[in-house]
């Protein structure tokens, strides 16, 4: 699948008028959305690709050459994403204990063993596109709920950082209309930095990544083919469509390509 | 503010010092009337009258007549005529026009060669050389002072007369402004009232400059969607029109019939009081209306399309629907004046309720496809492919359809049970049953996210199931009837699903889905007398153990065939003998006769059989009051012939 991107800053000011204007726009009630977001990195285990070099051309199917690809490929950091409720931030971890969990019973609770995860992999945007928009190879994925770090140190992939999105959501069509922003946690004890949180801060004691408040409006669509000339064209007329109609309130534009980079060096 | 502001328009005229001079006069009369003997009252009054009628166009309307006259091939050479003159003028303005260019080209030539160079045509290059031509500033000779006493009045006269006309002019638009401002002012008055109601008033998409209205639904199909907004134009007098462009003014609605062996028996009301036929506001409710009905009716008929498997049929303006055998519900959409039938056909106002119900029931249905619409809308999309995204039809009639086929099955299924345990209540049985329609539609529970409008209509479009449960006879025996109704037209129709619980016949089980009420009721009726039988040969095994002298001259009944219906007494004395029940809807029948071929007595003639037969029927409706089934078995288990 592939994703068409076009993006714009937003100042904290005129945050809510453009609240506002995008659910006149698309006709709909914003649905606000919570994200944790755990940022993963894949790495290779050494001595673990051994495909045979040399001798084997005839015998080298398709199958076999996309998994030699697949292994010898560049590495790219991907992301977690587990959507959260507000009750959950700042809410006491119920954690695997019973007791806790039994008497818990005094306030919402966040449990980390019912998280529900989705994996997000979004390729470096592709280099030299004469269309005005980021265009990127994506995929996502559902995961297994819970304790996310195992299966994905399984998999090979280490725990890099962990950050938090809040946004709300609009939808135009085809088009996803996410007006968002990053909050980072705050500075964790020493025993936390290895893995992902248990249990959330409070909403106060996050602080937007951008110190002025600011939001990032990200206007996505996504095709299912992106070999399909045609289609990525009418993706790209859509989203130039939005473009016009918003031009009055915010200018959508394009991303640095290597800003969004992926790859892990 | 016009009050305090007061601007003299007209030109003040100054008052001359002194009148013309009679002499001067006098001398004008002359010249103009003649003689003064000529000059009467009459004549000059008579002379302003001519004046007053005369109609200005009058010279233009003679033409007009001459005109008239003249047949078409004249004026078709006329109008040819008058259209080559036209171009001839043109002609002759556009070479004067290149004249004056070539001159003032000519003439600049001297100055800036170059410049004036590009305007000149090339003839005149050819012919006068650049820079031929001079112009000199020549002081025109003085004119006398009297020429410039005439000069200046004339200025002044022409002034005045424009100042005049200036005047008249800004006084003609001052009152038209202001009829004007009246009507603005009215029409954004009712504009304000219009969005004071709640309405949404906003600027039409294509034409900029106007206002519209939105009353119609966001979440319908896009075609009535974009019905749903309508111009607020403003009429000369400044009063507001609902401007809909080219459809059809009229009020439409859905109208709902039902039709009972060909006859109509139920029309569902059509017509509703409008708070006041001719506001705006009512004209906006009834555009309203209209859009919503039409849709409903559009989505129907769509709708039917993939119901034709289902004996849906559909005209061009009527959709019919089969409910059972004999009732048709009849949907079309129709003028709401013309409300009342003018069919002559006899029609009866007894199913009006079920019509009623029908026309709310899709309405309300429909209200809920609009939401399931939006939230579908707000959900995030599938990704951009080239398959396009089929709109799956609303559930519009598929419910009502399925709702009134379901009554129509439990309502004759329990019928049917009624008159079973009346025959069974004549025989003396005891049978019981418990009946709960729609048992599966349980009411919402407060505690889902779920709007509870939404997961009240839910429960409408889930399957229907009905059950009924009864004891038969003999203890612990019991059977079970659900009847399920499905709404989605991948497996619709009514089936029946028998449990039974038979203790003494435990590998009867009924076939697991029956799909007609017919074969449903065979069955019942089957394991009823399968009971029957089963509580008459133990009513033969229990009255010997009561007492020894009891089991003596007593037959015992045995089941023979128990699913014909059989049962055999064998005798030591040589009386065997037959039973037969046999269980309907009606009625209930035990046969007894002797049995014959046991003993061998081909000589037992046929009238002495007849004779010994015994029979005993208990109908549905059986005043006269007869021994129950107990009785009489005992009384035919009598060990005699």
């Amino acid at each position: 699948m592939h994703e068409l991107l076009l993006f714009a800053s937003v100042p904290a000011h005129q945050h809510h008028e453009l609240l506002q204007q995008l659910a006149g726009l698309t006709a709909m009630q914003p649905r606000h959305r919570l994200e944790r977001r755990l940022v993963f990195k894949a790495s290779r285990k050494p001595g673990l690709v051994t495909t045979r070099v040399g001798a084997s051309q005839d015998l080298q199917g398709a199958d076999m050459q996309r998994l030699n690809k697949m292994l010898n490929g560049g590495m790219y950091f991907t992301q977690v994403v587990g959507a959260v409720t507000e009750a959950d931030l700042g809410a006491t971890s119920s954690a695997t204990d019973v007791d806790v969990s039994m008497s818990g019973t005094d306030g919402p609770s966040y449990c980390y063993e019912n998280q529900s995860w989705k994996l997000e992999f979004r390729d470096i945007p592709e280099a030299g596109t004469r269309s005005a928009v980021t265009t990127r190879l994506m995929a996502s994925a559902s995961l297994p709920k819970g304790d996310i770090a195992v299966p994905m140190n399984a998999w090979g992939y280490s725990f890099v950082t962990e950050y938090m999105v809040e946004g709300d959501v609009f939808v135009q069509n085809d088009i996803v209309i996410f007006l968002h922003r990053v909050l980072l946690y705050p500075p964790a004890g020493p025993q936390e930095a290895h893995g992902p949180r248990r249990s959330l801060p409070a909403y106060h004691e996050l602080t937007p990544l951008e110190r002025t408040g600011s939001y990032v409006l990200q206007a996505a669509i996504t095709v299912q083919d992106g070999g399909n000339q045609e289609m990525m064209k009418t993706a790209s007329q859509h989203l130039f469509g939005l473009r016009e109609q918003l031009k009055s309130a915010v200018r959508l534009e394009q991303a640095d390509r290597l800003s969004l980079d992926t790859r892990a060096k | 503010m016009s009050d305090s502001f007061t601007l003299p328009l007209r030109p003040l005229l100054e008052k001359r010092e002194r009148p013309d001079t009679l002499p001067q006069e006098i001398a004008q009369i002359n010249a103009q009337w003649g003689s003064f003997r000529d000059v009467t009252e009459e004549s000059l009054r008579a002379k302003i009258e001519e004046e007053k009628n005369r109609d200005p166009w009058a010279e233009e309307d003679e033409i007009d007549k001459a005109t008239a006259d003249v047949d078409t091939a004249e004026r078709m050479d006329q109008l040819y005529k008058r259209r080559a003159e036209i171009t001839q003028f043109a002609m002759q303005a556009h070479m004067e026009a290149l004249f004056a260019l070539d001159f003032v080209s000519l003439l600049l030539s001297k100055h800036t060669p170059r410049q004036a160079e590009l305007s000149m045509s090339a003839y005149l290059k050819q012919v006068a050389p650049l820079g031929s031509l001079n112009a000199e500033i020549v002081n025109p000779p003085p004119k006398s002072d009297a020429a410039l006493q005439d000069i200046k009045t004339v200025s002044r006269g022409w002034r005045l007369q424009n100042f005049n006309a200036a005047a008249n002019k800004l006084l003609k638009s001052a009152t038209r402004l202001e009829t004007e401002v009246a009507a603005e002012t009215k029409y954004w008055n009712e504009v304000l009232a219009v969005k004071d109601k709640g309405w949404k008033v906003c600027r039409l998409p294509r034409d900029r400059q106007a206002l519209g209205v939105q009353y119609g639904f966001l979440e319908a199909t896009p075609i009535f969607r974009d019905r749903g907004l309508a111009a607020l134009r403003r009429a000369d007098d400044g009063s507001l029109l609902l401007d809909k462009g080219l459809i059809p003014q009229r009020a439409r609605t859905v109208r709902v019939r039902i039709r009972t062996q060909g006859q109509y028996t139920g029309c569902s009301k059509v017509s509703w009081s409008l708070p006041s036929a001719d506001s705006i506001e009512s004209r906006i409710l009834q555009a309203r209306d209209t859009v919503y009905e039409e849709e409903l009716f559009h989505e129907m008929v769509r709708e039917s399309r993939i119901m034709g498997s289902q004996g849906v049929t559909t005209r061009q303006n009527l959709v019919q629907v089969p409910v059972s055998d004999e009732q048709e519900v009849l949907l079309d959409l129709v003028d709401v004046d013309q409300s009342e039938p003018t069919d002559t056909e006899t029609h009866s106002n007894e199913h009006d309720t079920l019509a009623d119900a029908v026309a709310h029931s899709v309405r309300i249905l429909l209200a809920y496809a609009h939401r399931q619409n939006l939230w579908r809308r707000t959900q995030p999309p599938p990704p951009l492919s080239q398959k396009r995204r089929h709109t799956p039809e609303y559930q519009l009639l598929r419910p009502v359809m399925a709702y009134l086929q379901h009554t129509a099955h439990v309502r004759s299924l329990e019928s049917f049970m009624n008159d079973l345990r009346k025959v069974m209540k004549a025989a003396g049985l005891r049978c019981d049953f418990t009946s709960a329609p729609f048992s599966s539609v349980r009411l919402p529970q407060t505690r889902s996210s779920m709007p509870k409008v939404e997961t009240l209509v839910k429960q409408f479009l889930m399957p229907f199931e009905s059950m009924f449960t009864g004891n038969l006879i003999t203890p612990e025996s019991s059977f079970c009837v659900k009847v399920r109704t499905n709404t989605v037209s991948s497996s619709s129709g009514t089936y029946y699903e028998i449990s039974v619980n038979l203790p003494h016949h435990r590998e009867v089980q009924p076939p697991s889905r029956i799909g007609l009420q017919t074969e449903a009721a065979a069955a019942i009726i089957h394991f009823a007398m399968l009971d029957i039988v089963t509580a008459i040969s133990h009513k033969g095994t229990k009255s010997p153990k009561e007492g020894a002298d009891a089991g003596k001259g007593v037959l015992r009944w045995e089941v023979a065939y128990a699913h014909h219906g059989e049962l055999r007494a064998l005798s030591s004395s040589g009386n065997n003998k037959k039973m037969k029940v046999r269980l309907s809807r009606e009625e209930l029948t035990i046969q007894t006769f002797p049995l014959r071929g046991l003993d061998g007595s081909r000589g037992v003639d046929e009238d002495k059989r007849s004779a010994n037969l015994r029979s005993q029927s208990w109908t549905l409706d059986s005043s006269v009051p007869r021994p129950s089934v107990m009785e009489f078995v005992e009384e035919v288990s009598q060990d005699r012939p």
